[in-house]
Protein backbone atom coordinates (compact mmCIF):
# COMPACT_ATOMS: atom_id res chain seq x y z
CA UNK A 1 0.00 0.00 0.00
CA UNK A 2 2.73 2.46 1.01
CA UNK A 3 6.31 1.96 -0.15
CA UNK A 4 9.07 4.27 1.02
CA UNK A 5 12.39 3.76 -0.77
CA UNK A 6 15.74 5.19 0.30
CA UNK A 7 14.32 8.54 1.48
CA UNK A 8 16.77 11.37 2.18
CA UNK A 9 15.94 14.84 3.40
CA UNK A 10 17.94 17.71 4.85
CA UNK A 11 17.03 21.18 6.07
CA UNK A 12 20.04 23.42 5.54
CA UNK A 13 23.00 21.61 7.04
CA UNK A 14 20.78 19.38 9.11
CA UNK A 15 20.42 15.89 7.59
CA UNK A 16 17.09 14.70 8.99
CA UNK A 17 16.35 11.53 7.02
CA UNK A 18 19.20 9.25 5.94
CA UNK A 19 17.89 6.57 3.66
CA UNK A 20 14.56 5.34 5.03
CA UNK A 21 13.03 2.25 3.44
CA UNK A 22 9.81 0.71 4.66
CA UNK A 23 6.60 -0.99 3.48
CA UNK A 24 3.14 -0.70 4.91
CA UNK A 25 0.74 -3.52 3.97
CA UNK A 26 -2.91 -2.84 3.25
CA UNK A 27 -5.21 -3.09 6.26
CA UNK A 28 -2.45 -3.06 8.87
CA UNK A 29 -1.24 -0.57 11.42
CA UNK A 30 2.37 0.52 11.14
CA UNK A 31 3.95 2.46 13.98
CA UNK A 32 7.06 4.60 13.62
CA UNK A 33 8.65 4.93 17.04
CA UNK A 34 11.35 7.43 17.84
CA UNK A 35 12.50 10.13 20.20
CA UNK A 36 12.19 13.84 19.65
CA UNK A 37 14.12 15.01 16.61
CA UNK A 38 14.48 11.52 15.17
CA UNK A 39 12.78 12.67 11.96
CA UNK A 40 9.52 10.78 12.34
CA UNK A 41 7.23 13.75 11.67
CA UNK A 42 9.31 14.69 8.64
CA UNK A 43 8.89 11.12 7.40
CA UNK A 44 5.11 11.34 7.77
CA UNK A 45 4.97 14.67 5.95
CA UNK A 46 6.72 13.01 3.02
CA UNK A 47 4.15 10.24 2.92
CA UNK A 48 1.29 12.74 2.46
CA UNK A 49 3.33 14.96 0.15
CA UNK A 50 3.63 18.02 2.42
CA UNK A 51 7.41 17.78 1.95
CA UNK A 52 9.51 16.79 -1.06
CA UNK A 53 12.45 14.41 -0.59
CA UNK A 54 16.00 15.27 -1.65
CA UNK A 55 16.36 11.70 -2.83
CA UNK A 56 14.24 8.56 -2.84
CA UNK A 57 10.56 7.88 -3.49
CA UNK A 58 7.25 7.43 -1.73
CA UNK A 59 4.60 5.37 -3.52
CA UNK A 60 1.03 4.98 -2.37
CA UNK A 61 -0.98 2.34 -4.21
CA UNK A 62 1.66 2.40 -6.92
CA UNK A 63 1.38 6.18 -7.40
CA UNK A 64 4.57 8.12 -6.80
CA UNK A 65 3.40 10.81 -4.35
CA UNK A 66 6.86 12.30 -4.04
CA UNK A 67 6.88 13.27 -7.74
CA UNK A 68 3.43 14.93 -7.84
CA UNK A 69 2.68 18.64 -7.81
CA UNK A 70 -0.35 20.91 -7.73
CA UNK A 71 -3.69 19.44 -8.69
CA UNK A 72 -2.41 15.88 -9.14
CA UNK A 73 -1.03 15.97 -5.60
CA UNK A 74 -4.28 17.40 -4.26
CA UNK A 75 -6.16 14.54 -5.87
CA UNK A 76 -3.73 11.91 -4.68
CA UNK A 77 -4.17 13.17 -1.12
CA UNK A 78 -7.79 12.07 -1.14
CA UNK A 79 -6.72 8.54 -0.19
CA UNK A 80 -5.46 9.98 3.11
CA UNK A 81 -7.01 11.11 6.33
CA UNK A 82 -4.73 12.67 8.89
CA UNK A 83 -5.13 13.06 12.64
CA UNK A 84 -2.86 15.78 13.99
CA UNK A 85 -1.08 15.83 17.32
CA UNK A 86 -3.12 18.79 18.50
CA UNK A 87 -6.26 17.45 16.75
CA UNK A 88 -6.11 20.69 14.66
CA UNK A 89 -9.88 21.16 14.65
CA UNK A 90 -10.97 24.44 13.07
CA UNK A 91 -11.80 26.48 16.15
CA UNK A 92 -14.07 28.86 14.27
CA UNK A 93 -16.39 26.00 13.31
CA UNK A 94 -18.74 23.74 15.27
CA UNK A 95 -18.08 20.00 15.53
CA UNK A 96 -20.60 19.36 12.77
CA UNK A 97 -18.94 21.88 10.44
CA UNK A 98 -15.51 20.46 11.27
CA UNK A 99 -16.41 16.88 10.41
CA UNK A 100 -18.46 17.96 7.37
CA UNK A 101 -15.71 20.25 6.02
CA UNK A 102 -13.66 17.79 3.88
CA UNK A 103 -16.79 16.25 2.35
CA UNK A 104 -18.48 19.57 1.69
CA UNK A 105 -15.35 20.81 -0.07
CA UNK A 106 -15.02 17.63 -2.13
CA UNK A 107 -18.66 17.40 -3.20
CA UNK A 108 -19.92 20.95 -3.22
CA UNK A 109 -23.39 19.96 -4.38
CA UNK A 110 -24.00 17.44 -1.57
CA UNK A 111 -27.48 17.64 -0.02
CA UNK A 112 -27.51 18.79 3.59
CA UNK A 113 -29.54 15.78 4.77
CA UNK A 114 -26.97 13.41 3.29
CA UNK A 115 -24.12 15.44 4.73
CA UNK A 116 -25.65 15.29 8.19
CA UNK A 117 -26.18 11.54 7.88
CA UNK A 118 -22.56 10.96 6.90
CA UNK A 119 -21.28 13.14 9.75
CA UNK A 120 -23.39 11.29 12.32
CA UNK A 121 -22.29 7.94 10.86
CA UNK A 122 -18.59 8.84 11.26
CA UNK A 123 -19.08 10.23 14.74
CA UNK A 124 -20.68 6.92 15.65
CA UNK A 125 -17.56 5.07 14.47
CA UNK A 126 -15.58 7.01 17.09
CA UNK A 127 -18.34 6.53 19.72
CA UNK A 128 -19.63 10.08 19.75
CA UNK A 129 -23.32 10.94 19.67
CA UNK A 130 -25.39 13.67 18.05
CA UNK A 131 -25.22 15.84 21.17
CA UNK A 132 -21.73 17.07 20.21
CA UNK A 133 -22.76 18.33 16.76
CA UNK A 134 -23.43 21.93 17.72
CA UNK A 135 -20.64 22.24 20.28
CA UNK A 136 -17.34 24.05 19.70
CA UNK A 137 -13.90 22.40 19.77
CA UNK A 138 -12.92 24.45 22.83
CA UNK A 139 -15.79 22.87 24.80
CA UNK A 140 -14.52 19.30 24.36
CA UNK A 141 -11.91 17.34 26.31
CA UNK A 142 -8.59 16.41 24.68
CA UNK A 143 -9.69 12.83 24.09
CA UNK A 144 -12.98 13.89 22.53
CA UNK A 145 -11.19 16.34 20.25
CA UNK A 146 -8.95 13.51 19.05
CA UNK A 147 -12.00 11.44 18.25
CA UNK A 148 -13.64 14.28 16.36
CA UNK A 149 -10.37 14.68 14.46
CA UNK A 150 -10.50 11.00 13.51
CA UNK A 151 -14.15 11.31 12.44
CA UNK A 152 -13.13 14.26 10.26
CA UNK A 153 -10.25 12.22 8.81
CA UNK A 154 -12.62 9.32 8.06
CA UNK A 155 -15.42 11.27 6.40
CA UNK A 156 -13.92 11.11 2.92
CA UNK A 157 -13.61 7.31 3.27
CA UNK A 158 -9.81 7.36 3.10
CA UNK A 159 -7.77 4.20 2.50
CA UNK A 160 -4.97 5.37 4.77
CA UNK A 161 -5.13 7.25 8.07
CA UNK A 162 -2.00 8.95 9.41
CA UNK A 163 -1.77 9.67 13.12
CA UNK A 164 0.78 12.22 14.32
CA UNK A 165 1.63 11.51 17.98
CA UNK A 166 -1.95 10.56 18.85
CA UNK A 167 -1.29 9.95 22.55
CA UNK A 168 1.21 12.70 23.35
CA UNK A 169 0.15 14.82 26.30
CA UNK A 170 -2.85 12.69 27.22
CA UNK A 171 -3.50 11.05 30.61
CA UNK A 172 -3.29 7.21 30.82
CA UNK A 173 -7.05 6.65 30.60
CA UNK A 174 -7.46 8.90 27.58
CA UNK A 175 -4.39 7.25 26.03
CA UNK A 176 -6.04 3.83 26.38
CA UNK A 177 -9.15 5.31 24.80
CA UNK A 178 -7.22 6.65 21.81
CA UNK A 179 -5.48 3.27 21.37
CA UNK A 180 -8.91 1.62 21.28
CA UNK A 181 -10.02 4.20 18.76
CA UNK A 182 -7.13 3.34 16.43
CA UNK A 183 -7.76 -0.40 16.75
CA UNK A 184 -11.48 0.10 16.17
CA UNK A 185 -10.96 2.15 13.03
CA UNK A 186 -8.84 -0.67 11.63
CA UNK A 187 -11.30 -3.42 12.56
CA UNK A 188 -14.52 -1.66 11.59
CA UNK A 189 -13.33 0.00 8.40
CA UNK A 190 -10.30 -2.08 7.35
CA UNK A 191 -8.17 1.03 7.20
CA UNK A 192 -4.41 1.09 6.72
CA UNK A 193 -2.82 3.22 9.43
CA UNK A 194 0.54 4.84 9.96
CA UNK A 195 1.16 6.04 13.50
CA UNK A 196 4.02 8.32 14.55
CA UNK A 197 4.71 8.03 18.26
CA UNK A 198 7.20 8.05 21.09
CA UNK A 199 4.76 6.32 23.40
CA UNK A 200 6.18 2.77 23.57
CA UNK A 201 3.27 1.17 25.45
CA UNK A 202 0.74 2.54 23.03
CA UNK A 203 2.89 1.59 20.03
CA UNK A 204 3.16 -2.06 21.06
CA UNK A 205 -0.57 -2.17 21.68
CA UNK A 206 -1.74 -0.93 18.29
CA UNK A 207 1.05 -2.00 15.93
CA UNK A 208 0.99 -4.89 13.49
CA UNK A 209 4.48 -3.87 12.48
CA UNK A 210 6.74 -1.14 13.74
CA UNK A 211 9.97 0.63 13.02
CA UNK A 212 12.28 2.39 15.46
CA UNK A 213 13.78 5.56 14.04
CA UNK A 214 17.04 6.92 15.37
CA UNK A 215 19.01 9.82 13.94
CA UNK A 216 17.23 9.67 10.58
CA UNK A 217 17.75 5.94 10.11
CA UNK A 218 15.72 2.84 10.90
CA UNK A 219 17.38 1.07 13.82
CA UNK A 220 14.94 -1.85 13.85
CA UNK A 221 11.89 -2.89 11.89
CA UNK A 222 9.45 -5.80 12.13
CA UNK A 223 6.61 -7.22 14.18
CA UNK A 224 6.41 -6.06 17.81
CA UNK A 225 8.10 -9.31 18.91
CA UNK A 226 10.94 -8.95 16.44
CA UNK A 227 11.59 -5.35 17.48
CA UNK A 228 11.49 -6.36 21.16
CA UNK A 229 14.30 -8.89 20.50
CA UNK A 230 16.39 -6.46 18.45
CA UNK A 231 20.08 -6.34 19.37
CA UNK A 232 20.55 -2.76 18.16
CA UNK A 233 22.04 -0.80 21.10
CA UNK A 234 19.77 2.23 20.63
CA UNK A 235 16.64 0.12 20.35
CA UNK A 236 17.60 -1.84 23.50
CA UNK A 237 18.16 1.40 25.38
CA UNK A 238 15.01 3.04 24.04
CA UNK A 239 12.81 0.08 24.96
CA UNK A 240 14.50 -0.74 28.27
CA UNK A 241 13.01 2.30 30.00
CA UNK A 242 9.60 0.87 29.33
CA UNK A 243 10.36 -2.82 29.96
CA UNK A 244 11.75 -1.96 33.38
CA UNK A 245 8.38 -0.52 34.32
CA UNK A 246 6.58 -3.72 33.30
CA UNK B 1 24.56 42.89 8.86
CA UNK B 2 25.01 41.33 5.39
CA UNK B 3 23.11 38.30 6.64
CA UNK B 4 20.20 40.41 7.83
CA UNK B 5 19.95 42.34 4.58
CA UNK B 6 20.05 39.09 2.70
CA UNK B 7 17.34 37.59 4.90
CA UNK B 8 15.17 40.67 4.35
CA UNK B 9 15.51 40.33 0.58
CA UNK B 10 14.73 36.62 0.74
CA UNK B 11 11.69 37.37 2.85
CA UNK B 12 10.50 39.99 0.37
CA UNK B 13 10.99 37.61 -2.53
CA UNK B 14 9.08 34.91 -0.71
CA UNK B 15 6.25 37.38 -0.15
CA UNK B 16 6.11 38.28 -3.84
CA UNK B 17 5.96 34.59 -4.67
CA UNK B 18 3.15 34.22 -2.13
CA UNK B 19 1.29 37.13 -3.75
CA UNK B 20 1.64 35.42 -7.13
CA UNK B 21 0.15 32.24 -5.71
CA UNK B 22 -2.74 34.20 -4.22
CA UNK B 23 -3.39 35.75 -7.63
CA UNK B 24 -3.37 32.35 -9.33
CA UNK B 25 -5.72 30.78 -6.77
CA UNK B 26 -8.09 33.75 -6.94
CA UNK B 27 -8.82 32.98 -10.60
CA UNK B 28 -9.43 29.29 -10.08
CA UNK B 29 -12.82 27.81 -9.16
CA UNK B 30 -14.51 27.11 -6.81
CA UNK B 31 -15.33 30.74 -5.99
CA UNK B 32 -16.50 30.95 -2.42
CA UNK B 33 -18.88 33.89 -2.35
CA UNK B 34 -20.04 33.27 1.20
CA UNK B 35 -16.46 33.50 2.52
CA UNK B 36 -15.85 36.68 0.52
CA UNK B 37 -19.01 38.30 1.89
CA UNK B 38 -18.05 37.33 5.44
CA UNK B 39 -14.64 38.97 5.01
CA UNK B 40 -16.16 42.06 3.38
CA UNK B 41 -18.35 42.38 6.46
CA UNK B 42 -15.43 41.89 8.84
CA UNK B 43 -12.89 44.11 7.08
CA UNK B 44 -15.25 46.66 5.52
CA UNK B 45 -18.48 47.00 7.46
CA UNK B 46 -16.65 46.31 10.72
CA UNK B 47 -14.28 49.21 10.06
CA UNK B 48 -16.90 51.84 9.22
CA UNK B 49 -17.13 53.17 12.76
CA UNK B 50 -13.40 53.71 13.23
CA UNK B 51 -13.08 55.16 9.72
CA UNK B 52 -16.03 57.51 10.33
CA UNK B 53 -14.65 58.74 13.65
CA UNK B 54 -11.16 59.29 12.21
CA UNK B 55 -12.70 60.97 9.16
CA UNK B 56 -14.91 63.42 11.01
CA UNK B 57 -12.13 64.57 13.34
CA UNK B 58 -9.63 64.86 10.51
CA UNK B 59 -12.08 66.94 8.47
CA UNK B 60 -12.90 69.19 11.42
CA UNK B 61 -9.27 69.84 12.31
CA UNK B 62 -8.38 70.37 8.67
CA UNK B 63 -11.16 72.97 8.22
CA UNK B 64 -10.06 74.91 11.30
CA UNK B 65 -6.41 74.89 10.21
CA UNK B 66 -7.23 75.83 6.62
CA UNK B 67 -9.45 78.63 7.88
CA UNK B 68 -6.61 79.85 10.10
CA UNK B 69 -4.19 79.90 7.16
CA UNK B 70 -6.50 81.19 4.41
CA UNK B 71 -7.98 83.86 6.70
CA UNK B 72 -4.66 85.69 6.44
CA UNK B 73 -5.32 86.16 2.70
CA UNK B 74 -9.05 86.75 3.21
CA UNK B 75 -9.59 83.58 1.19
CA UNK B 76 -11.81 81.64 3.65
CA UNK B 77 -14.13 80.73 0.79
CA UNK B 78 -11.53 78.25 -0.40
CA UNK B 79 -11.60 76.24 2.84
CA UNK B 80 -14.18 73.77 1.52
CA UNK B 81 -12.22 73.06 -1.65
CA UNK B 82 -8.89 72.79 0.13
CA UNK B 83 -10.29 70.39 2.72
CA UNK B 84 -11.88 68.23 0.03
CA UNK B 85 -8.75 68.16 -2.12
CA UNK B 86 -6.44 67.31 0.80
CA UNK B 87 -8.82 64.57 1.90
CA UNK B 88 -9.51 62.82 -1.39
CA UNK B 89 -5.94 62.95 -2.68
CA UNK B 90 -3.91 62.24 0.44
CA UNK B 91 -5.41 61.95 3.87
CA UNK B 92 -8.38 59.68 3.22
CA UNK B 93 -6.49 56.85 1.53
CA UNK B 94 -3.52 57.01 3.91
CA UNK B 95 -5.39 57.41 7.20
CA UNK B 96 -8.05 54.87 6.20
CA UNK B 97 -5.36 52.35 5.32
CA UNK B 98 -3.48 52.98 8.57
CA UNK B 99 -6.63 52.63 10.69
CA UNK B 100 -7.78 49.47 8.89
CA UNK B 101 -4.28 48.01 9.21
CA UNK B 102 -4.47 48.49 12.96
CA UNK B 103 -7.91 46.99 13.16
CA UNK B 104 -8.16 44.32 10.45
CA UNK B 105 -4.57 43.73 9.32
CA UNK B 106 -3.58 42.76 12.84
CA UNK B 107 -6.68 40.57 13.18
CA UNK B 108 -5.91 38.78 9.91
CA UNK B 109 -2.28 38.13 10.87
CA UNK B 110 -3.25 36.85 14.32
CA UNK B 111 -6.03 34.61 13.06
CA UNK B 112 -3.98 32.99 10.30
CA UNK B 113 -0.90 32.82 12.56
CA UNK B 114 -2.87 30.95 15.22
CA UNK B 115 -4.28 28.59 12.62
CA UNK B 116 -0.74 27.97 11.36
CA UNK B 117 0.84 27.16 14.73
CA UNK B 118 -2.09 24.97 15.81
CA UNK B 119 -1.70 22.96 12.57
CA UNK B 120 -5.15 23.98 11.27
CA UNK B 121 -3.61 25.18 8.00
CA UNK B 122 -1.68 21.90 7.57
CA UNK B 123 -4.88 20.01 8.33
CA UNK B 124 -6.72 21.89 5.60
CA UNK B 125 -3.97 21.08 3.13
CA UNK B 126 -4.19 17.36 3.91
CA UNK B 127 -7.94 17.55 3.18
CA UNK B 128 -7.15 18.54 -0.40
CA UNK B 129 -8.34 22.11 0.21
CA UNK B 130 -5.93 24.91 -0.64
CA UNK B 131 -5.56 27.12 2.44
CA UNK B 132 -4.48 29.95 0.16
CA UNK B 133 -7.72 29.72 -1.75
CA UNK B 134 -9.90 29.12 1.28
CA UNK B 135 -8.31 31.52 3.78
CA UNK B 136 -6.15 34.05 1.96
CA UNK B 137 -8.04 34.81 -1.26
CA UNK B 138 -11.30 35.96 0.41
CA UNK B 139 -9.34 38.29 2.73
CA UNK B 140 -7.31 39.79 -0.10
CA UNK B 141 -10.25 40.24 -2.47
CA UNK B 142 -12.41 41.69 0.33
CA UNK B 143 -9.65 44.20 1.14
CA UNK B 144 -9.28 45.21 -2.51
CA UNK B 145 -13.03 45.89 -2.67
CA UNK B 146 -13.44 47.51 0.73
CA UNK B 147 -10.37 49.77 0.99
CA UNK B 148 -11.50 52.14 -1.81
CA UNK B 149 -15.06 52.18 -0.42
CA UNK B 150 -13.81 53.01 3.07
CA UNK B 151 -11.57 55.70 1.55
CA UNK B 152 -14.62 57.29 -0.10
CA UNK B 153 -16.53 57.07 3.17
CA UNK B 154 -13.63 58.78 4.96
CA UNK B 155 -13.64 61.60 2.39
CA UNK B 156 -17.39 62.13 2.58
CA UNK B 157 -17.55 62.17 6.37
CA UNK B 158 -14.35 64.22 6.60
CA UNK B 159 -15.76 66.85 4.25
CA UNK B 160 -19.00 66.91 6.27
CA UNK B 161 -16.94 67.49 9.42
CA UNK B 162 -15.11 70.28 7.61
CA UNK B 163 -18.44 71.82 6.58
CA UNK B 164 -19.63 71.75 10.19
CA UNK B 165 -16.55 73.58 11.44
CA UNK B 166 -16.23 75.90 8.45
CA UNK B 167 -19.83 77.00 8.18
CA UNK B 168 -21.07 76.83 11.77
CA UNK B 169 -17.92 77.61 13.76
CA UNK B 170 -15.77 79.73 11.42
CA UNK B 171 -18.86 81.39 9.91
CA UNK B 172 -17.83 80.84 6.28
CA UNK B 173 -20.86 81.31 4.01
CA UNK B 174 -22.05 77.88 2.77
CA UNK B 175 -22.31 79.07 -0.85
CA UNK B 176 -18.59 79.58 -1.58
CA UNK B 177 -17.71 76.62 0.66
CA UNK B 178 -19.68 74.25 -1.57
CA UNK B 179 -19.00 76.04 -4.85
CA UNK B 180 -15.22 76.01 -4.43
CA UNK B 181 -15.36 72.33 -3.49
CA UNK B 182 -17.12 71.67 -6.81
CA UNK B 183 -14.66 73.63 -8.90
CA UNK B 184 -11.46 72.56 -7.18
CA UNK B 185 -12.06 68.79 -6.95
CA UNK B 186 -12.06 66.98 -10.28
CA UNK B 187 -12.77 63.38 -11.17
CA UNK B 188 -9.04 62.69 -11.53
CA UNK B 189 -8.53 63.77 -7.91
CA UNK B 190 -11.22 61.37 -6.74
CA UNK B 191 -9.74 58.60 -8.86
CA UNK B 192 -6.24 59.20 -7.49
CA UNK B 193 -7.58 58.52 -3.97
CA UNK B 194 -9.41 55.42 -5.14
CA UNK B 195 -6.31 54.05 -6.86
CA UNK B 196 -4.40 54.56 -3.66
CA UNK B 197 -7.13 52.75 -1.77
CA UNK B 198 -6.84 49.82 -4.19
CA UNK B 199 -3.06 49.71 -3.85
CA UNK B 200 -3.22 49.84 -0.05
CA UNK B 201 -5.88 47.12 -0.04
CA UNK B 202 -3.52 44.80 -1.92
CA UNK B 203 -0.51 45.81 0.19
CA UNK B 204 -2.09 45.46 3.63
CA UNK B 205 -3.94 42.21 2.90
CA UNK B 206 -0.94 40.51 1.27
CA UNK B 207 1.46 41.56 4.03
CA UNK B 208 -0.96 40.56 6.81
CA UNK B 209 -1.95 37.20 5.36
CA UNK B 210 1.69 36.43 4.49
CA UNK B 211 2.85 37.20 8.04
CA UNK B 212 0.11 35.03 9.48
CA UNK B 213 0.75 32.23 7.01
CA UNK B 214 4.47 32.13 7.77
CA UNK B 215 4.12 32.39 11.56
CA UNK B 216 5.94 29.73 13.55
CA UNK B 217 6.75 28.81 17.11
CA UNK B 218 3.64 29.24 19.24
CA UNK B 219 2.14 32.33 20.84
CA UNK B 220 5.35 34.37 20.63
CA UNK B 221 5.67 33.63 16.94
CA UNK B 222 2.08 34.71 16.28
CA UNK B 223 2.63 37.95 18.22
CA UNK B 224 5.83 38.64 16.35
CA UNK B 225 4.12 37.97 13.02
CA UNK B 226 1.32 40.39 13.89
CA UNK B 227 3.77 43.11 14.94
CA UNK B 228 5.70 42.71 11.71
CA UNK B 229 2.48 42.74 9.69
CA UNK B 230 1.41 46.06 11.20
CA UNK B 231 4.86 47.68 10.97
CA UNK B 232 5.49 46.50 7.40
CA UNK B 233 2.00 47.53 6.26
CA UNK B 234 2.26 50.98 7.84
CA UNK B 235 5.67 51.74 6.38
CA UNK B 236 4.56 50.27 3.06
CA UNK B 237 1.49 52.54 2.99
CA UNK B 238 3.63 55.66 3.46
CA UNK B 239 6.22 54.64 0.88
CA UNK B 240 3.67 53.54 -1.74
CA UNK B 241 1.65 56.71 -1.12
CA UNK B 242 4.72 58.82 -1.79
CA UNK B 243 5.44 56.87 -4.98
CA UNK B 244 1.89 57.23 -6.31
CA UNK B 245 1.78 60.94 -5.49
CA UNK B 246 5.10 61.45 -7.24
CA UNK B 247 3.82 59.69 -10.34
CA UNK B 248 0.41 61.38 -10.45
CA UNK B 249 1.45 64.93 -9.46
CA UNK B 250 4.93 64.96 -10.93
CA UNK B 251 7.75 67.08 -9.65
Amino acid sequence: MIEVRDLWKSFGANQVLKGITLDITRGTTFVVLGGSGSGKTVLMKHVIGLLKPDRGTVRVDGLEISALEGRALTEARQVFGMVFQSAALFDSMTIFENVAFPLREKQRSIRSAELRERVIEKLRVVDLGEEVLQRWPSELSGGMRKRVALARALIGNPKVVLYDEPTTGLDPITTAYVDEMILNAKERLGITSMVISHDIASAFKVADRLAVLYDGQIAAQGTPDEVRRSQDPFVKKFLSTWFEKQ
Amino acid sequence: MVGRVRAAFEDFGDMLFFAGEVGAWALRPPFRLELLLAQMAAIGVGSTFIVAVTGVFTGMVLALQMNYALHQFSAEGFVGGSVALTLVRELSPVLTALMVTGRSGSAIATELGTMRVTEQIDAMETMAVSPIQYLVVPRVVASIIMFPLLTMLFSAIGWAGGYLMGVYVAQIPPGPFIEHTRTMVEIKDLMSGIYKGLAFGVLVSIVSTYRGFRASGGATGVGEGTTRAVVMSSIGILVVNYAITLITVGI
